[in-house]
């Protein structure tokens, strides 16, 4: 008897496809195991079964009833728990508040909150994932491990409470344990086979075939594979992940140049706790150095810091072969560094403001005589970039929010090649974009190697990085852990780049 | 646990700047630690302790509330036309003081719906609301002021029970009423958890909007009994009674170390706070210093509190 | 909705005028016109400059304190400095206002917290500088170092001129000057901005200074009008000033606003009340139409995509 069902799910989202018809199914005492690489739709179906999204197509049934999950604490309602990677007990509240946050009811006497009885409760809870702590703390005061344990026993709360089974989805919950938290966390899972049906998801291949009975792979939002763990490994299931290349020609490798002479960008040893350490490499005008890594492995934080926004606390960077302190935006900046953020709304455009406004953001400097800005000036260099970019905008002067995605992105390059950038960082470029402007983003990235320019990539796929790289640094944990030549023609293996990312 | 044995030194600086505040004034000044000097501490810091009662709670969700002084004036000059006194006939007596709390709970009603149902920040609509309050007592009075003739009512705050005045003992009350209501009912964790983490509490069920408009009645109950008391205290109302209430509200509740960002202390940190600030002034007094530098001072207080207690790896924006 | 946020306010403003012309006839004469929109431009001024702010997303509580802090200043000093009083009083104005600046910037403190605390203590100068009362300025020093701001030129009283070059000067820094784009881009997509290399914080204090600076120029032109200062001179300025730039249609969550906007918004709220005034509505009743005229302008004006959480 299935316990959680999803059938033939859709989720559609502006120019994506985040789900495609994929169903699942998870047992009674079974653990599934949820694999994919980034984008693959992992976190979509997570979110349809938390209630966040609602499907386009399909069903979700519920211990063999057909719910209508409308928010997380609906959906833990009806016994599905998640156990969120950013955790979500609050940690100023003490363990057995937060198990039982929002649904105090049962422990109120007279108006009152009888705590003796919700620590009462709350051991109980805690007993049966084995942390033997006092409910009465506060949760901040514990490790991360334990933080974990407290949420698995928030769901397993529910065991007594309802009818039916509970499912419990975990949500890469190894990825920052030690090995000993981790195989204690194993063991407790085996433990609650017998009480609850459990989702794994995690990118340690072999986490989860170690942990799982069956096991799904998602890609491109779709359910492509299905098969009991005995008969797995590790490779097969890298195989089944990354899938089928596209054309050379999607790409423009035949525009790859090679790198110059000139080095214009060279780190040396940059390390910041917490994120990445040790890290090295050095950048060629006309190269595309692309960083591979998955979530967590400290690539967002190293763009970032080569952006000026997270400085670095150890290591050197060194730009055309002067020693360069990164520590604000406006240092890179001026040090020729332009940032193309991930968070597009968020960080790449000025979303209230015009298309003009926002390519001249970075380099306003440039277009004011007598302190005042020099509007026919701005207008004449954007239109110029609008052309050169072939941006979709009735003129300069159209609000960018009502540009679509890809251009919007333009957009943002533009701004950083009027301002002069000579190392551009793009941070998943064509992450939410349609597939005809991630082509133009594609040419206009050939475009500034082309012009001498050099790029650091932080890619949406493995094909993207493998694709338009010119060298590949691959990141797991924080630190490097190979690099690879990407010359066109000589393209490295996908299967290759995955064995070094996780 | 690095982080957790900071986060106490830190829980602990408001008690230690208290202790350390009363030991230079005490040794530059013997008439400090007399009796009389203590009562008249006490009693100075019972209306303030009321009051951060209420702006504790509102503080503890992330928001602010600025209608401390509107409210307080409001429910002081209702209360003294409502006992004993020269401006309207009403002798109601006792029933000046729950009308005053009831009144301050339903201005504290619309700060809450304002601010939840319209979706505007609370600094604005407390903003609006107090300005309001004082209008409405300036306009009702025509800048007169009411003299309560009410004894029974001026003993309120004036009696003294074992030398302590009333006052003190209601406030004492207010604090444990409010710390009963932070550590013992839903209403209180869920305060936390809405000013920890607002999106978490939502997705667990916490009814987050209905929390913050109560919050912001309860707060407005506790300014109008500090309204009452302000009344009865200084035996008349007007519309301007209650100048400077808000700044040492807002003082005594960061420098208490009640974090402005949410989540962080407690109606007792707040407790120290008013101490903290009282003592202040009373040392400030007995040093001779002139009265007016007090607004000065809390100024330059409540800048140094906000930026020791806080959390700067929260806030990614600050506006 | 954009065009609807930017000619509605005019258009009410005209609609307002006609009404209680209607009502009073006498109210439309050029002489009463005029006569208002002097009475009205201290208010403009002072909410000049935190237009600035609150375009940024951030809010200056304490431009009634500096006006006040201001109006004792130049009283005070009217008699030893002559006309030196005023930019010493302006310069008092600018300096609490970079102070405002620096602390909510540097210490990371949010800026309704920030410029509360300077108004504490913008208030204890004013009463140090006033000596705690009511400082009178002579109508001869009145007359020989203010007359710029209050007495006349031809049919006009100073004020509106003093009113129209804040305008002019403000209006080309806020749309001309990369200053300006700056502040609306802050307001508009604070990260944006920051991750393009602009240097905020630097933006954010001159905002604040601007408008410290305004606040003061209000005081010293209420001290004059009044021909006193005094350190509750400008009290209960505050919330009409906010009114009349949320009014104007400048939002409270930054990044859409005009100083013409403020002005037509002044002009507005000065209407309202004379109109209030002519229909017989209790001055108890106007403070409550002017509190939900607020939280109504700031309810409209307001871009919820912005805020996820509303605290």
């Amino acid at each position: 008897m299935s316990v959680l069902e999803v059938r033939n799910a859709t989720k559609r989202f502006p120019g994506v496809v985040a789900l495609d018809d994929a169903s699942i199914r998870v047992d009674r005492n079974e653990v599934v195991g949820l694999i994919g690489e980034n984008g693959a739709g992992k976190s979509t179906l997570l979110k349809v079964l938390t209630g966040i999204y609602r499907l386009d197509e399909g069903e979700v049934r519920v211990n063999d009833g057909v719910i209508e999950l409308t928010s997380p604490r609906d959906a833990f309602d009806h016994g599905v728990a998640m156990v969120f990677q950013e955790q979500s007990v609050i940690g100023t509240l003490s363990v057995a508040e937060n198990i039982f946050l929002g649904r105090e009811g049962e422990f109120i006497k007279g108006g009152l909150i009888d705590r003796g009885r919700m620590n009462e409760a709350a051991r109980v809870e805690l007993a049966k994932v084995h942390l033997d702590i006092d409910p009465a703390i506060r949760t901040e005061e514990l490790s991360f491990a334990q933080r974990q344990m407290v949420e698995i026993a928030k769901a397993l709360s529910l065991d007594s409470r309802i009818e039916g089974d509970i499912v419990i989805l975990l949500d890469e919950p190894t990825s920052v344990l030690e090995k000993r938290e981790v195989d204690l966390l194993f063991e407790i899972i085996r433990d609650l086979k017998d009480r609850a049906a459990i989702v794994f998801i995690s990118h340690r291949l072999d986490e989860v075939l170690a942990i799982s009975d069956r096991i799904y792979v998602l890609r491109n939002g779709a359910v492509v594979h299905e098969t009991p763990a005995t008969d797995a490994t590790v490779t097969e299931l890298h195989g089944h992940m990354v899938g089928r290349s596209l054309h050379h020609e999607y790409y423009r490798e035949q525009r790859q140049s090679g790198a110059g002479e000139r080095c214009v960008l060279e780190v040396k040893g940059l390390g910041r706790t917490g994120a990445f350490e040790d890290v090295s490499f050095a950048l060629r005008e006309g190269e595309v150095l692309g960083i591979a890594g998955v979530v967590g492995s400290g690539r967002e934080a190293l763009a970032r810091c080569l952006a000026g926004l997270l400085p670095p606390e150890r290591g050197e960077i060194l730009i055309d072969g002067q020693p360069a302190r990164l520590d604000s935006p406006a240092r890179a900046v001026g040090h020729g560094v332009g940032f193309v953020p991930s968070e597009r709304k968020a960080e790449g455009i000025v979303t209230g403001m015009s298309v003009c406004e926002n390519v001249t953001l970075a380099s306003l400097a440039d277009f004011v005589r007598n302190g005042f800005i020099r509007r026919g000036d701005e207008r004449a260099a954007t239109q110029g970039w609008i052309e050169r970019l072939s941006i979709r905008t009735p003129s300069g002067r159209t609000p960018i929010a009502s540009l679509s995605g890809g251009n919007q992105q333009k957009v943002v390059l533009a701004k950083w090649r009027v301002a002069g950038s000579r190392i551009v960082i793009l941070d998943h470029p064509t992450r939410g974009i349609d597939v005809g402007a991630k082509e133009d983003v594609y040419e206009l990235v050939r475009d500034m190697t082309g012009e001498g320019l050099c790029v650091l990539l932080l890619a949406d796929t493995l094909e993207e990085v493998i694709g338009l790289s010119s060298r590949i640094i691959v990141m797991r944990d924080g630190r490097v852990s190979a690099t690879f030549d990407s010359p066109p023609g000589g393209k490295p293996n996908q299967v290759d780049l995955v064995r070094a990312m996780v | 646990m690095a982080v957790s044995f900071s986060r106490r030194i830190r829980s602990l600086a408001p008690v230690l700047v208290l202790l350390a505040l009363c030991l230079v004034i005490a040794s530059t000044n013997s008439n400090f630690l007399s009796v009389s000097n203590l009562i008249r501490l006490l009693s100075a810091a019972a209306i303030p302790l009321v009051l951060v009662m209420g702006a504790t709670f509102v503080i503890l969700m992330g928001s602010i509330d600025l209608s401390v002084e509107g409210v307080v004036a409001l429910a002081a000059v209702a209360a003294s036309m409502l006992v004993a006194n020269d401006f309207t006939s009403l002798d109601l007596g006792f029933v000046a003081l729950p009308a005053a709390m009831l009144l301050g709970g339903l201005l504290g009603l619309a700060n809450g719906l304002l601010h939840v149902r319209l979706a505007i920040p609370s600094f604005m609509t407390t903003l609006g609301i107090g300005f309001a309050c004082v209008g409405v007592a300036t306009a009702i009075l025509g800048g007169f002021t009411v003299r309560i003739s009410d004894r029974t009512f001026r003993e309120l705050t004036l009696g003294r029970l074992f030398d302590v005045p009333y006052s003190v003992w209601v406030a004492g009350l207010c604090v444990l009423v409010a710390w009963i209501i932070q550590e013992r009912t839903r209403i209180g964790r869920w305060v936390y958890a809405i000013g920890t983490d607002e999106h978490t509490a939502r997705q667990v069920g916490v009814p987050v909007e209905r929390t913050r408009i109560l919050v912001f009645a309860l707060a407005g109950v506790f300014y109008g009994l500090g309204g009452a008391m302000s009344a009865s205290q200084l035996g008349q109302g007007h519309a301007l009674l209650s100048q400077g209430r808000l700044f040492t509200t807002i003082t005594a509740v960061v420098v208490g170390g009640t974090a402005l960002s949410g989540g962080v202390g407690s109606v007792l940190n707040s407790v120290v706070g008013v101490l903290v600030v009282i003592v202040l002034a009373n040392g400030m007094v007995l040093m001779g210093i002139e009265p007016f530098v007090q607004q000065g001072v809390q100024g330059l207080l409540i800048i140094l509190a906000v930026s020791l207690a806080l959390d700067r790896s929260r806030l990614a924006v600050v506006k | 909705m954009e065009t609807f946020r930017e000619y509605l306010p005019p258009v009410v403003l005209v609609l307002l005028v006609l009404a209680v012309g209607a009502i009073e006839p006498g109210f439309l004469a050029v002489d009463n016109l005029l006569t208002v929109t002097a009475d009205t431009m201290t208010l403009f001024l002072m909410a000049s400059g935190a237009t600035f702010v609150i375009m940024m997303g951030g809010i200056d509580l304490s431009i009634q304190g500096v006006a006040s802090m201001t109006s004792c200043i130049v009283a005070a000093l009217l008699p030893e400095l002559g006309f030196a009083a005023v930019p010493v009083a302006l310069f008092a104005g600018a300096a609490s206002g970079l102070l405002c600046g620096i602390v909510s910037t540097r210490l990371r403190i949010p800026s309704f917290i920030a410029s509360l605390a300077i108004s504490g203590i913008v208030t204890t100068v004013a009463y140090w500088a006033s000596d705690t009362r009511s400082v009178l300025i002579a109508a001869g020093d009145r007359d020989s170092f203010l007359a710029w701001a209050v007495g006349d030129t031809g049919p006009l009283q100073n004020e509106i001129l003093v009113g129209l070059v804040a305008l002019l000067l403000l209006g080309l820094l806020l749309n001309g000057t990369p200053f300006g784009r700056y502040v609306r881009a802050i307001g508009s997509q604070e990260r944006a901005v920051v991750a393009s290399g602009i240097p905020v914080e630097r933006v954010k204090i001159l905002a604040f200074t601007l408008s410290g600076l305004m606040a003061g120029l209000a005081g010293v032109v209420m001290a004059g009008r009044l021909g006193s200062g005094s350190p509750t001179l400008a009290n209960e300025f505050l919330l009409p000033a906010i009114a009349c730039i949320i009014v104007g249609g400048t939002a409270i969550t930054g990044g859409v606003g005009s100083i013409f906007r403020t002005f037509i918004g002044a002009l507005t709220i000065a209407v309202v009340r004379i109109g209030m005034t002519f229909v017989g509505v209790s001055v108890f009743a106007q403070q409550i139409v002017f509190g939900l005229i607020l939280v109504l302008a700031v309810a409209i004006t307001m871009d919820r995509s912005k805020v996820t959480t509303v605290k």
